[in-house]
């Protein structure tokens, strides 16, 4: 830089100006219509056809986990024992050869085709998805099992969210004492196996819907705190961090309002990772006897139910299985699609 | 660095011990006793409590159990296997658990690599889809079921693998738990390297890179890779720990004699000294490679590296 | 060079050993699977079914169990029982451990005294007081006298002498329970704390020597012992086995030739029920409900508790749910376990209760009515609680409907716990409904009929009736205990006050649903003691 100017320079005053007065002259540009950030978000989401579809699918299966099990007249825990492990059949497919109830089962005494409705002849009796073994209707426990799954994950992801991402930055930002303090109660939380606290955690609390929560959120955050903090080191000795620092910014602004809105594509992606690892550690609380109270049902506990019935029924597995790997397609999709839409550079890619 | 390493592994140590203590805390928590439940009377069960010390208060215990530890000495079983000193119980599980773990986080990360890789380079391509399916699926499909697929198809039918674990074809009957055990480590690490790749390339100093001739693989393993790693180590790391500690699901499916069966086992029976000394192991395994990574960071990233110095 | 090399071969294919099951393929080696891993070695400290299994197939005690199992000699080449019923003496055969050491009454006296020793600390220890009832059992475990005064001695190396403080019509069965097993006292001091944890510390006195072990090892071998006593009736060459936890891997296991005996699970019965190997074994426990009597004024009511046991229907429990091979049950003994001096089963005849306790949908519902009355409600809420496994969930799933649709008025809420906090919460009174079962521990209807007694652990109902204390009393140290005819027509008559009083509601006597190969003959099945015997056992090539 140049030395100052000299200090007896000429200070302006107000009678040195007067208003142009020149609004009919100003031309507006109206190719370029201004937008606000999140109607260009919406915009550039919806060109993407695969986050299209992923918004659909998300939105299908969330009216079927209301609807579906109110379409038939089974409810999920209605027991019929003399209907039980009937494959699936339904009306008018029936007559095409697929879904008619036929079932093939491979016994140790070779493979042999049942078919359980017209053996006990029941004409007018239809499972779409087949029966479990309790003869309950697998379609509407794939629908109820589908609410709850979406409850739980999306509750546990949220606040996972929520507590992770702050912790994360805070100990990023600050760094130092704050961060190696911040860091090391991250590890001795990290550093006691899950099953053991999820355990205990289950066996204080009552089993519930809400204790899974409560179990999801207290292992699953940690993830997301990760994330956050590496991307915080890495953006904080950027130079719009240093400006708005110098600007007289706060700690907090800085990190929610300057900060946050640049590392929310990572974010995103996190969410929509712990939404199916939130689904996965009930599935596997489940698995070992500590899920949704029975006779309830999650999508974890009916692929876990399926289980047991894996090389004997096969069609039981399938339609949880198939949900969920739906719903965990669309979230990922969803996720890229909202990553590259909420990122303008990518789309210049 | 050599000031900040060192400050590190001071705090690790002291942070194991609190993990040990919390662990010691958490078992008096758990109901029911390590001995049979339902057959004891009170006196009995007084006896078996005052022979391994448990009617002691938990501060004793807790000095007493870390006397014992910095000696060697991680006690004895009392359910899972009576009375058999728990290193005993250990020695041979837990490297059958590292080698299958250490296998599946082998698989995982390279194919969940290269998956990331050629999603991000060929972005909004059929390729990008194709590896999206691909790693949707490896999460979406949880390890037990695809272990019970796996083992019914290549075990079971067409006979390749052995379907059940064999100490003595070790290698062989590792493939199917390590391939099950690797679909969440591939898929996890194939999301994360396709959405740093994808920030890395449109940066600017891609562009400065490129801009001054930089090009092909030089352009992307020198310039861009090495930037995306550094969130990609963040999520492998705890990873790696979970695996190397054994899967319990998988371990129970293929009857591997590894430690995460035994911690199931040892929870869902009270046995407190295999619970405190498993978790002890896996505690000091995660708080070791968190050590390594927290160092490795430097060494990627010369920007954390600086700030470090300056600490 | 080369004789090195091959020696070095043959060293390290031994260290190796043979566990596995494609190194098994020896033709006459059994291949077993087994559901959980071996607990402990030490006939003292064992406790579960698989331990005690595995113990019986290197160890023999002074009695062993018959095909039907009855109790005849083994170690005891004799035995003398005293007029008075109190004091047995048992001659010893020639017989010698593995390692060369001849078997001797002392390798008794030193097991025995383990098993009541409080630094010991046998969890089995009520073996030998409370039901074997061996003079001074119960002191020494409370610490009150010393081991060495425990009521069995050696009169020579060859000579045991038992005495009991009231005569056990049973007493010959218990000696062939694990707990009663001898060890041989320079050797278990020799190895010390690590006795039983591999096979250099483990001695065989038995049918076959371990030869691979490790604790809690998911495949383990033994071999057959050519200096058995009885060796000339052992045809296996070894016993293979394998622990697999998931019960489909199991079976294609079985299916792919690896094992020759294996456990299915209900689910799989659909496959392999047309099949010549496929059996179901009984397996003696008694699966029942107990309805806390004492901390639910409702559950006092007797016609509530008779309308709940009249509202289950346990043939659908056991043909539609469990299809494993279970037997409905009616009487509060379980089948199929304890024979009577004439030699039939004491709950062979499951019609004597029916009146009170049957799959009755209608006298469920009169009772409800007749119950809900007395009480001047119209709607009652139960809580059960259930263990968090498979077999108990589908049992309560199905009990909660069961109940739910027959007695209108009642909702009943499922609360699923780990086993052990069920254990607790029954133990502590904390519970409306438990959903438990009981497996015996000696062949005697007593097992059961023990539990209902007045303060009883296991009464977690906590019921009382001085009429059925007194029968009880009767049968164990009063008047009956060396009359079997008298004493077997009194249990008749406790089991009806239970029956009658509906102090819990029986649901099924448990089977085992086993596929076991064409090629395997011989094979003994227990409910008590030691599930499985294979010194009979063959195997076809």
């Amino acid at each position: 830089m140049e030395k100052n100017v000299s200090a007896a320079a000429y200070v302006p005053v107000e009678s040195d100006f007067r208003l142009k007065n020149n609004a009919d002259e100003i031309a507006l540009d109206t190719n370029f219509a201004s937008q606000g950030f999140w109607k260009d978000v919406l915009i550039r989401y919806f060109r993407k056809t695969s986050a299209v579809i992923g918004l659909v699918l998300i939105i299908l299966i969330s009216i079927m986990a209301v609807v579906g099990p109110g379409m038939n007249s089974y409810t999920y825990s209605g027991q019929e024992l003399g209907q039980k492990n009937f494959a699936p059949r339904v009306p008018g497919l029936e007559k095409l050869g697929i879904f008619d109830g036929d079932e093939s089962m491979s016994t140790t005494t070779g493979t042999k085709t049942v078919n359980y409705y017209k053996e006990k002849e029941l004409n007018d009796v239809y499972y779409w998805f087949g029966s479990d073994n309790f003869g309950r209707d697998i379609w509407t426990r794939t629908w109820s099992g589908a609410r709850v799954s979406l409850i739980i994950a999306v509750a546990a992801a949220f606040i996972d969210m929520l507590i992770g991402m702050s912790y994360g930055l805070i100990s990023g930002y600050f760094g130092g004492k704050t961060d190696m303090i911040m860091q090391r109660s991250l590890e001795v939380a990290n550093g006691i196996p899950r099953l053991v606290v999820v355990t205990l955690l289950l066996l204080v609390l009552q089993p519930g819907m809400l204790t899974i929560i409560v179990a999801l959120m207290l292992t699953e955050w940690i993830g997301m705190s990760r994330i956050a903090r590496a991307q915080m080191l890495r953006l904080k000795e950027q130079e719009f961090v240093l400006a708005s620092r110098t600007l007289g910014a706060g700690s907090f602004f800085i990190i929610f309002k300057e900060i946050l809105p640049n590392i929310i594509g990572p974010i995103i992606t996190q969410v929509m990772f712990s939404i199916p690892t939130a689904i996965f550690t009930e599935a596997f609380l489940s698995f070992v006897g500590l899920g949704i109270p029975v006779p309830q049902c999650s999508l974890g506990s009916l692929i876990s139910e399926g289980f047991n019935s894996f090389t004997t029924h096969p069609y039981q597995i399938i339609p949880p299985i198939v949900v969920m790997a739906l719903l965990m397609l669309s979230f990922n999709l969803v996720a890229d699609g909202l990553r590259e839409a909420l990122d303008p550079k990518m789309k210049e890619m | 660095m050599r000031k900040y390493t060192v400050k590190r592994i001071l705090t690790s140590v002291f942070t194991l011990l609190v993990i040990l203590l919390v662990l010691f805390i958490l078992m008096q928590l758990m109901p029911g006793s390590p001995f049979n439940d339902e057959k004891l009377n009170d006196s009995q069960r007084e006896v078996l409590y005052a022979k391994y010390g448990l009617d002691q208060p938990v501060v004793v215990q807790f000095f007493r159990y870390v006397g014992n530890m910095l000696r060697g000495d991680l006690g004895v079983s009392y359910k899972i296997s009576r009375n058999t000193p728990i290193s005993q119980l250990i020695q041979t599980r837990l490297p059958i658990s590292l080698f299958i773990g250490g296998f599946a986080v082998t698989i995982g990360a390279v194919l969940g690599l290269i998956l990331g890789l050629i999603a991000a380079l060929k972005h909004d391509t059929i390729w990008d889809s194709l590896a999206t399916i691909i790693s949707v699926i490896g999460v979406s499909v949880p390890s037990y079921v695809f272990a019970l697929a796996l083992s019914y198809t290549l075990g079971f039918r067409l006979q390749w693998f052995p379907m059940l674990y064999n100490v003595q074809k070790a290698m062989g009957s590792s493939v199917l738990p390590s391939i099950s055990l690797s679909m969440f480590t591939m898929a996890s690490i194939a999301r994360f390297t396709r959405t740093e790749m994808l920030e890395v390339l449109n940066s600017d100093y891609m562009l400065l890179a490129e801009s001054k001739g930089v090009s092909g693989p030089a352009l992307i393993f020198r310039h861009a890779l090495r930037n995306a790693l550094i969130p990609i180590i963040t999520v492998l790391a705890p990873l790696v720990v979970d695996l190397m500690t054994g899967s319990l699901v998988v371990e129970k499916i293929f009857a591997i004699p590894g430690v995460g069966s035994l911690l199931v086992n040892a929870i869902q029976s009270n046995d407190y000294n295999v619970v405190i000394s498993l978790s002890f192991i896996y505690s000091a395994l995660y708080i070791i490679i968190m050590l390594v990574v927290d160092i490795l960071y430097g060494v990627i990233d010369p920007r954390i590296r600086l700030a470090k110095k300056g600490e | 060079m080369k004789k090195a090399v091959a020696a070095l071969l043959t060293v390290s294919a031994l260290a190796v050993g043979v566990v596995g099951l494609s190194a098994a393929a020896e033709a006459s080696d059994l291949n077993i699977m087994l559901e959980t891993p071996v607990e402990s070695l030490d006939p003292q400290i064992a406790t579960d079914g698989t331990s005690f299994e595995v113990i019986a197939d290197f160890t023999d005690g002074l009695m062993q169990m018959d095909a039907d199992g009855k109790a005849v000699e083994a170690l005891a080449e004799s035995y003398e029982v005293s007029e008075d019923g109190c004091t047995y003496t048992f001659h010893l055969r020639d017989a010698s451990w593995s390692n060369g050491d001849p078997v001797t009454a002392n390798d008794f006296v030193f097991a025995w005294q383990r098993a009541v020793d409080p630094d010991v600390a046998s969890e089995y220890s009520y073996m030998l007081s409370d039901i074997g009832q061996v003079v001074n059992a119960a002191e020494i475990i409370a610490g009150e006298k010393d081991k060495s005064e425990l009521g069995v001695t050696a009169i020579d190396d060859k000579t045991l002498e038992v005495k009991l403080n009231v005569p056990v019509s049973y007493f010959l069965s218990l000696m062939y329970f694990p707990t009663f097993y001898p060890v041989n006292q320079a050797f278990f001091e020799s190895v010390g704390d690590t006795f039983g944890t591999s096979p250099e510390t483990t001695l065989s006195n038995g049918a076959f020597i371990m030869d691979t072990y490790e604790p809690a090892a998911t495949a383990f071998h033994l071999t057959k012992n050519d200096s058995y006593w009885d060796a000339a009736r052992v045809q296996l060459a070894g016993l293979n086995y394998q622990v697999i936890q998931d019960s489909q891997q199991a079976l294609m296991s079985y299916q792919s030739g690896a094992l020759d005996m294996t456990l299915v699970n209900g689910e799989q019965v659909d496959q392999v029920k047309e099949d010549p190997e496929f059996q179901t074994i009984g397996a003696g426990y008694l699966w029942y409900v107990s309805p806390n009597m004492d901390g639910v004024p409702e559950l006092a009511n007797l016609n509530i508790r008779l309308a709940m046991t009249n509202a289950i229907n346990r043939v659908s429990i056991t043909e539609d749910v469990l299809k494993d091979g279970s037997i409905p049950t009616y009487t509060a003994v379980p089948l199929q376990f304890a024979a009577g001096p004439d030699g039939s089963d004491f709950s062979g005849d499951q019609s004597l209760y029916l009146d009170v306790c049957a799959d009755d949908a209608a006298k469920a519902a009169e009772y409800w009515a007749a119950g809900l009355e007395e009480l001047g409600i119209s709607e009652l809420s139960l809580d059960m609680v259930v263990d968090a496994d498979d077999a108990p969930q589908k049992v309560a799933q199905v009990l909660k409907e069961q109940w739910e649709t027959t007695l209108p008025g009642l909702t009943v809420n499922l609360v699923i716990e780990p086993k052990k906090q069920r254990v607790e919460d029954m133990q502590n009174g904390d519970f409306q409904l438990g959903l438990t079962r009981w497996g015996p521990d000696y062949a005697d209807p007593m097992t059961y009929l023990g539990m209902w007694i007045t303060g009883n652990n296991n009464n977690y109902g906590l019921w009382s009736n001085e009429e059925f204390d007194a029968i009880i009393d009767e049968c164990t140290t009063g008047d009956l205990c060396t009359d079997a005819e008298g004493r077997w027509a009194r249990l008749y008559d406790a089991q009806k006050i239970v029956m009658d009083e509906a102090v819990i509601y029986p649901l099924y006597t448990q089977a085992n649903a086993e596929m076991m190969s064409s090629a395997v003959t011989g094979v003994e099945f227990h409910p008590v003691a030691l599930n499985r015997v294979y010194k009979n056992a063959a195997k076809a090539e």
